[in-house]
């Protein structure tokens, strides 16, 4: 029933990697503050920004991250960091199937919710959890400070 | 390895010690010092006497077999973070609210999808006819797989309760 005997559980590693990230992303100028959503079920990450850190001039940003560490040990992990701020403008970097581009990896933005996502294909550095958090506060700040 | 993106933030705000931590315990399966050093962006050696410490204090277990040493979380390390972040700021009343939430989430996608299991709705997924609602389905089954996981918790957490709590007055 449990993961006790070292078998795997793919529910108790991604809520393991949830945690990390909660407390990891902290240490990041921009975070405010971070929190497990929705609070009981805790299934992401839901991160509050100071877009102006990051060279943005919205005054609210949040960082929401949902990550599922594969069906089984070796599988790919899917998983999505969606950023929106109060400007109206959202991106994102995820790693699921999808219908818009080839591959699982992909960027997608639009500058307000009335438009549609523009998306591409993209690849990642790592794609293990804690590395991949700090690439992807690394490329948010860079979209952000020449958006 | 320090021109991966964000490695300079990161080394700046999380020492070594805390990325090696960070690292390895959320991997999926066992991996050498050598690896982990890679990932944390620290020297091998660095990595080898983090890693040891942390065995020491019961975060990390090794894993014997193979040419060099594999280091992955001690399974009850990782229970007791679980179950410390559920008991903060939840009395047992609460955790049986909580336990009654997410049983009634899982019933809702049982009948919603007539599936027994997160394998059985992915099996379903593939076959779905759009693949938006692939994709949907396949996030479903991924939140089901974590809630699964939660409810184990909040279980082991009410029938502790007061092994886990002590005898500190619940917490408003």
């Amino acid at each position: 029933m449990f993961a006790f005997d070292g078998g795997y559980d793919p529910g108790q590693v991604s809520h393991t990697i949830l945690l990390e990230f909660r407390r990891t992303i902290e240490r990041h100028p921009a975070v405010q503050h971070a929190s497990g959503e929705p609070p009981g079920q805790f299934i992401r990450v839901v991160a509050t920004l100071d877009p102006a850190i990051l060279g943005s001039e919205a005054y609210e940003g949040t960082l929401t991250i949902r990550w599922f560490a594969g069906e089984t040990a070796d599988a790919n992990p899917e998983f999505a960091f969606h950023y929106s701020d109060s400007s109206g403008f959202d991106c994102g970097w995820h790693h699921e199937p999808n219908p818009h581009v080839d591959g699982w990896a992909h960027y997608q933005e639009r500058p307000t919710a009335d438009d549609e996502y523009v998306y591409e294909p993209i690849s990642f550095n790592s794609l293990q959890p804690v590395p991949l958090l700090w690439e992807i506060l690394d490329r948010l700040e860079i979209r952000l400070s020449d958006h | 390895m320090t021109d991966a993106p964000g490695a300079e933030r990161w080394k700046e705000h999380q020492s070594a010690f805390d990325r090696v931590r960070a690292v390895a315990v959320t991997v999926s399966e066992p991996k050498s010092a050598d690896w982990i050093a890679e990932q944390a962006h620290v020297a091998g050696n660095t990595a080898r006497d983090h890693l040891q410490r942390l065995v020491e204090m019961n975060v990390l277990r090794t894993v014997s077999g193979g040419t060099a040493t594999q280091y992955e979380p001690d399974p009850l390390y990782t229970r007791m973070q679980a179950l410390r972040d559920l008991l903060d700021n939840r009395d047992r009343d609460d955790l049986l609210g909580l336990r009654g939430d997410l049983q009634e989430q899982i019933e809702e996608w049982q009948s919603e999808y007539d599936a027994d299991s997160p394998s059985e709705l992915r099996e379903q997924a593939a076959h779905s006819d759009t693949a938006e609602k692939t994709r949907e389905m396949r996030r479903t089954a991924n939140d089901w797989d974590i809630i699964a996981y939660r409810l184990q918790l909040v279980e082991d957490a009410i029938e502790h309760y007061s092994d886990y709590a002590g005898s500190a007055p619940a917490p408003a």
